[in-house]
This record gives C-alpha cells, structure tokens and sequence, in this order.
C-alpha cells in the first residue's frame, strides 16, 4: 500500500503487469480492496471538489444530439428494413411470374485431337467424291462408245 | 483498462440526466484542468459527453466508482491534442484549483501531468530526472494531502 501502486492504478497510468497485480491483491486481500474503493471514492471526491457547474444549456445540447442521433439511427433501420422487405418482396414476384426451366445446352464439347481426324476425313471425302466424279463420266463414255458400236455393228449387218 | 461496450444508444432520457447531474461539473473541471480556456472547455463537455453516452452503456446500478475512472479516460482519449503537449499549469487562470493548491510545486507537476494528461512514471522520471520511485512516492504524497484536506 505504501508503494504508489494503488496510486498509480486509480491514476489510470499502471503497467500491464501492475494492472495484474493490482487486481491479485484485490482478490487476495479485502483491506487491499477496501482500500482502494476508498482511494477511488476519495478520487471522485477530489474530482467533485474540482469541478465547475456547466452552463444551463449544455444539458440541452447533449440532449438535442442524441436525439438528433437515435433519429438519424431510426432512419437508417427503417432505410435498412424497407429495403429488406422490397428486395424479399421482389423475389418472390419473381418466383411467381416466372416458371423456371432447366435448359440444356444444345453445343457439345470435343477435344482438340479430333480435329486433324476431321481434317482427313473431310479430305478423304473430297478425293472420293472426286473419283466418284471421275467414274461416272468414264462409264458414261463406254456406255456411249458401247451404243455407237452396237449401231455400226446392226448397219454392218444389214 | 477503458473499456467501450456499445453503441446501441439505449439510454432512457431520465438516465441521461441523472448521469449529466452526476459527472459534467466534475468532467467540466477536468476538461478546463486540460484545456485550460473556460469556453474550449464548454464545447468539448457537450462532444465528450454526447459521444460517451453514444458509445458507452450508461447504467444508474453501474460501479459509481468505475464510470469516473472510465469517463476521464475516455475524456483524456479524446483530448489528445492537448494531452500529448507537456502540461502547462496556469497558476493566475480565474478557475478554482481546488485542493491543487496544498501541493509543491514539483508535488503538483506531477500529480497534473499524470492526472490531466496521463503521463507515466516513467516519462516523468525521465523529464523531471528523479528516480521512478520517487515520482511514485510524490504522487502518493499529493494524493495524500489532499485526501488528508477532504477529511479521509
């Protein structure tokens, strides 16, 4: 008790460590605690001793800031609340108007090796397509040829 | 060791007023002890109180006791601008110093310093070139005296 730190506790300047160690003692000692209540009550009262009236209007100051602060906090809640209750309302306007259907997607995906195998088939059709071409003319001839032969043959004959 | 609980403004306009009929004379006096101008000091009583109200869970069943320490604090977390300059004592200022006057001169440096602006014993140690126990000895000195002047 007569080393200051009850002192330096009440001051509001105590170390961490002192803090501690005051509040040890409290538990520990009740004419440590009963000491340092009358400490901070002699505080108070020095703190009483000191202290100036404040002028008339102050309280009235206070007040009209608070009140000017739970309106503006009211205002904000209802702010809060009704875009709440919109955004709520909104989706469950949603929900009815509109009839949600599961879509599927009519793209397939392939992998990019197919693509030289696409490549050569389509060449591949072209060449057989081309020979296809090449064919049908050659036997259109013969057929030709094949007809004029069959007539000159029947002239011959004749 | 200032703890802020809340800022759900739940205080009931007659709790309001018990609480500014409680601690405003003894804040103001605080206040003037730091910023040292009557009027400054009127202006910065209604912002503290107004947002220490706002911030803090006044409660009429609370510690007595605990809502001064926490109110100085938070009045002197709030005054740094003066609290971090070195306390200049205006001994011919009009205010009362109330029991301030029974200390030395050095008794009353330090009892300031730590009192209005929250210095450590440390920095005062430093600053005034005493050793730490001394300013811890002096300081419970002037405590002393003026609990001694208050008749406990």
């Amino acid at each position: 008790m007569e080393s200051g730190l009850m002192e330096t506790y009440v001051m509001g300047i105590a170390t961490e460590e002192e803090v501690q160690k005051v509040l040890s003692l409290k538990k520990e000692y009740p004419a440590f605690k009963d000491a340092l209540e009358q400490l901070e009550y002699d505080m108070e009262v020095l703190a009483q001793s000191m202290g100036i009236e404040p002028p008339v209007d102050a309280l009235a100051k206070i007040e009209l800031e608070i009140n000017e602060i739970q309106r503006q906090n009211q205002a904000i809640q209802t702010t809060v609340e009704a875009e709440y209750s919109y955004n709520k309302t909104h989706q469950e306007n949603k929900r009815g108007k509109y009839i949600e259907v599961e879509s599927e997607s009519n793209q397939m995906r392939v992998n990019k090796a197919w693509k030289w195998a696409f490549i050569a088939v389509f060449v591949l059709g072209k060449i057989f397509l081309a020979f296809a071409i090449y064919f049908y003319l050659e036997n259109r001839q013969v057929k030709e040829q094949l007809q004029e032969l069959k007539i000159e043959l029947k002239q011959k004959i004749r | 060791m200032f703890k802020a609980v809340s800022n759900n403004l739940s205080a009931e306009p007659k709790d309001i007023r018990w609480f500014y009929d409680q601690y405003a004379p003894m804040l103001l006096g605080y206040i003037n002890g730091i910023v040292q101008d009557q009027q400054k000091s009127e202006d910065h009583l209604v912002v503290i109180l107004t947002s220490y109200i706002k911030d803090v869970a006044i409660l009429p069943e609370k510690s007595r006791l605990n809502i001064w320490l926490e109110l100085r604090q938070y009045a002197q977390s709030k005054l740094t601008l003066y609290t971090a300059k070195d306390h200049q004592l205006n001994l011919n200022q009009s205010v009362d110093n109330g029991r301030l006057d029974l200390l030395d001169d050095l008794q009353k440096r330090i009892f300031c310093a730590v009192y209005y602006h929250g210095k450590t014993i440390q920095y005062l140690a430093a600053t005034i070139g005493c050793n730490e126990s001394e300013i811890r000895n002096q300081l419970r000195l002037s405590i002393d005296k003026m609990r001694r002047a208050s008749g406990n």
